[in-house]
């Protein structure tokens, strides 16, 4: 959020030589509210007319404390605010930090809590495309496609409410399990949703992909080759839109992805066009992953989905209220946390934008000592100068929209 | 299973058709025709499908699990049916309840809150304290509502947040639900 | 404690011996802890060396260990795309004067990431083209990462500009 020495007065040159009349450099300030950068962050652009000479990032408007917020609170009571990391993509927040944290426990979660997590996790990579899509459409002023991309979001979000009782700050997985089983009629409502979202996928590819202006608005705009991506550790659809396949569910398999049928789509250039085309068929890719863990979870039948370890999970409700035992097992669990074995984990899961890392250190106590979360917008947005130095200034908005910048997570 | 890679279908040329304008506008204008008369469609006979619901005249029906403000369940004797025990407290991570306990010395409980106070400007919906509770006594209700013009009236005070049971009983059952949920014996992760 | 579990390790060891205060792989997580002198030269190493191949600088931070001496510690993980391996490099700091090499010569990942632990952790970098705050204002005061700043602090309120 700083404004350092990179702000030069209008006309005033970066060797603080004197300025040609007519070259004279603008200055624009935009954001951190403007209309069109759809996270909060300002950018300083120096323009030539109207391409882009330089461009100064300035993120840090959500910034809440995140880290240290968490280093005061128990390690159950982190789970929430994972919630407002990505208030897209909440569960995958939320898985991210329960992972890591059974990682330093050392425990398996049951093989129903493992499905129930990628189907949870899938549709919230499900909403955070559509968002992206959609939003991005709105700012090059397709209002349409927008309006069909947020109404499948919001069927989406309606299976999300089902299975988690909330739409977006789902606070849905707990260390060592997950907070609900799916619902009854959870399978013939995500068969209907789907269905759903499937066709105004099709309406939303029928009004944008071949459309020229959208496709002149997006094709070789914000170019970021290969190795640039690599060099700025760049990762999720932008580094899989040049032509990287690196996808953590592939890759290093968690959870029960190497049981899942889906494929990897990636671009041969890597821009804005790639991108979208990435993110779609990601989306489909998603449906797919759904539709198998829905189908999955019935034929494994009712099971457990928590562990039964005491130091994590509260224990079940309907015995705190008959036994003393499990009455004052509650009340140990609820005033006191769970206590994590010191040591230090790094776990990084695929989230929708990225590699989603949390590195945990403990010191063995009630308290996290370090709760660092690696947030892929972050790394992201970046190398954005890099993609528009040159460009117009019509062409940042595309790129910055398919960065899919989130304020909440990239600022923490 | 092996790494499938597919490489996205890139338009490398638009036809000359699309590139035209005029016919990519007409299908455009087909896609969203066809919405328009579906709902209009949907509107005359009264079957409307449209998306947008007419809020506040209709409302949509939340989820089973869907968790609203925090409210205390009231006993039929309209007392709260918490024994201010506090874990509620200990569970919130944004430390926005307040309890003051009080005694009540002709009931089998012999404890119930003075005051109990949630200030809901704080409160992000997130269910431990529902979760921590021993007795049942404060659950997630349906209620969204909550804005107010001054910051004071966030602050719910018992007597607004008592709640009696039968007005309760959907998220109570969803509860109920869950509460013989069997664990998995815990078996250490092997290798990493 | 040496853990040559990890033939990443194996190799760093037989080579950078010296340079290392200790290894470990506990979690699987390879591990190693750098003398901070060394770090510019061990992490080039890694990046460059057929075989290690780290080319993505993936996650850097610092962890505060206050009453410890060296008080602060930095953590990089690095990711190799070529080979699909990973390794975490530490370093510790002490805490009176918490300098040590950019790597933004080596990896542009680090730049930011840099900055922020700057502007969290008060943590300098010699050899950082740009090191100033990036998520905090430049007008507040002290490293809210630190485990001395109190959590209830609140920044100062910012002046209006003078024109
Ligand atoms: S819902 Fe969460 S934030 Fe609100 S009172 Fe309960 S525990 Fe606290
Ligand atoms: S946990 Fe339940 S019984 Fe205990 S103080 Fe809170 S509401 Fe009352």
């Amino acid at each position: 959020m700083s404004t350092g020495p990179r702000l030069r007065l209008p006309g005033e040159r970066k060797d603080g030589a004197q300025p040609d009349l007519h070259a004279e450099h603008q200055i624009l300030n935009m954001g951190p509210s403007h209309p069109a950068t759809h996270g909060t962050v300002k950018f300083l652009i120096e323009l030539d007319g109207e391409s882009i000479v330089d461009l100064d990032v300035q993120v840090g408007y959500v910034h809440r404390g995140f880290e240290k917020e968490c280093e005061s609170r128990s390690w159950y009571q982190c789970i929430p605010y994972t919630d407002r990391l990505n208030y897209n993509s909440a569960i995958l927040c939320n898985l991210g930090f329960c992972m890591a944290v059974e990682k330093l426990l050392e425990i398996e979660t049951p093989e129903r809590c493992q499905w129930l997590r990628v189907l949870a996790g899938e549709i919230s990579r499900l909403g955070d495309h559509l968002t992206r899509c959609g939003a991005s459409c709105l700012e090059l002023q397709a209002m349409t496609p927008f309006l069909y991309g947020i109404e499948a979001r919001e069927l989406v979000w309606d299976l999300q409410e089902m299975l988690c009782g909330a739409r977006v700050t789902t606070n849905y997985v707990r260390i060592g399990g997950v907070k609900h089983d799916l619902p009854e009629g959870f399978a013939a409502a995500a068969g209907d949703l789907l269905a759903k979202v499937r066709s105004l996928l099709r309406d939303f590819d029928a009004v944008v992909t071949r459309n020229r202006i959208f496709v002149d608005r997006l094709k070789d705009t914000g170019v970021l080759s290969k190795e640039d991506c690599i060099r700025h550790a760049v990762t999720g659809p932008v580094l899989r839109a040049a032509g990287v396949p690196l996808d953590l569910r592939k890759d290093e398999p968690y959870l029960v992805y190497d049981q899942l049928d889906f494929d990897v789509p990636v671009g041969t250039v890597g821009d804005n066009y790639d991108r979208y085309l990435v993110c779609v068929e990601e989306m489909q890719q998603s449906l797919r992953i759904v539709e198998q863990c829905v189908d999955r979870l019935g034929a494994l039948g009712p099971g457990p989905v928590d562990v039964d370890d005491p130091r994590v999970r509260w224990p079940a409700k309907g015995r705190v209220f008959e036994g003393m035992e499990e009455l004052i097992q509650q009340f140990k669990s609820v005033t006191e946390g769970p206590k994590v074995p010191a040591g230090e984990g790094y776990l990084a899961i695929e989230s929708a934008n990225g590699e989603l890392g949390f590195y945990l250190v403990s010191d063995g106590s009630q308290r996290p000592v370090k709760v660092r979360c690696r947030p892929p917008s972050f790394l992201n947005l970046q190398p954005l100068p890099l993609m528009v130095r040159g460009a117009m200034l019509a062409d940042l908005i595309p790129t910055f929209d398919f960065l899919n910048m989130i304020g909440g997570e990239c600022d923490r | 299973m092996a790494v499938r890679v597919v490489t996205v279908n890139r338009v490398a040329k638009l036809t000359w058709v699309e590139r035209l304008y005029l016919p990519m506008i007409l299908k455009g204008l087909w896609v969203t025709s066809r919405h328009f008369f579906r709902n209009l469609w949907g509107f005359a006979t009264g079957r409307s499908e449209a998306f947008v619901v007419q809020y506040p005249e209709e409302r949509v029906d939340f989820a089973d699990a869907f968790r609203g403000m925090p409210v205390l369940v009231a006993r039929g004797d309209g007392l709260p049916r918490c024994v201010a025990c506090g874990l509620c407290e200990f569970a919130c991570p944004t430390d926005c309840i307040r309890i003051v306990p009080g005694e009540l010395p002709d009931d089998a409980v012999e404890r119930t809150p003075r005051s109990f106070t949630i200030d809901m400007a704080r409160c992000m919906f997130c269910g431990l304290c529902e979760e921590s509770c021993p007795e049942e006594a404060i659950v997630m209700s349906r209620e969204v509502e909550i804005a107010t013009f001054t910051r004071d009236a966030m602050l719910y005070e018992k007597e607004h947040l008592l709640v009696p049971e039968a007005l309760l009983e959907r998220r109570l059952g969803f509860l109920r639900a869950e509460y013989g949920r069997e664990r998995a014996p815990a078996a250490p992760r092997d290798g990493a | 404690m040496d853990d040559c579990a990890s033939p990443l390790l194996r190799r760093l060891l037989d080579t950078h011996g010296s340079a290392l205060h200790a290894t470990h792989a506990r979690l699987g997580d390879a591990t190693a802890i750098v003398k901070p002198p060394a770090l510019l030269e061990v992490m080039g190493f890694l990046r460059d060396e057929p075989g290690l191949e780290f080319d993505m600088l993936l996650d850097l931070t610092a962890v505060d260990h206050l009453g410890e001496e060296p008080r602060f510690e930095m953590v990089y993980h690095l990711y190799s795309l070529a080979r699909n391996h990973r390794l975490r490099i530490k370093a510790r700091l002490p805490e009176s004067e918490p300098v040590v090499a950019s790597l933004t010569g080596l990896w542009a990942s680090a730049d930011w990431m840099e900055r922020e632990v700057f502007d969290l952790y008060g943590i300098r970098f010699e050899g950082h083209p740009d090191l100033r705050r990036i998520l905090l204002d430049e007008s507040f005061e002290g490293h809210p990462l630190r485990k001395d700043h109190p959590k209830a602090a609140r920044r100062p309120p910012v002046e209006p500009r003078q024109a």
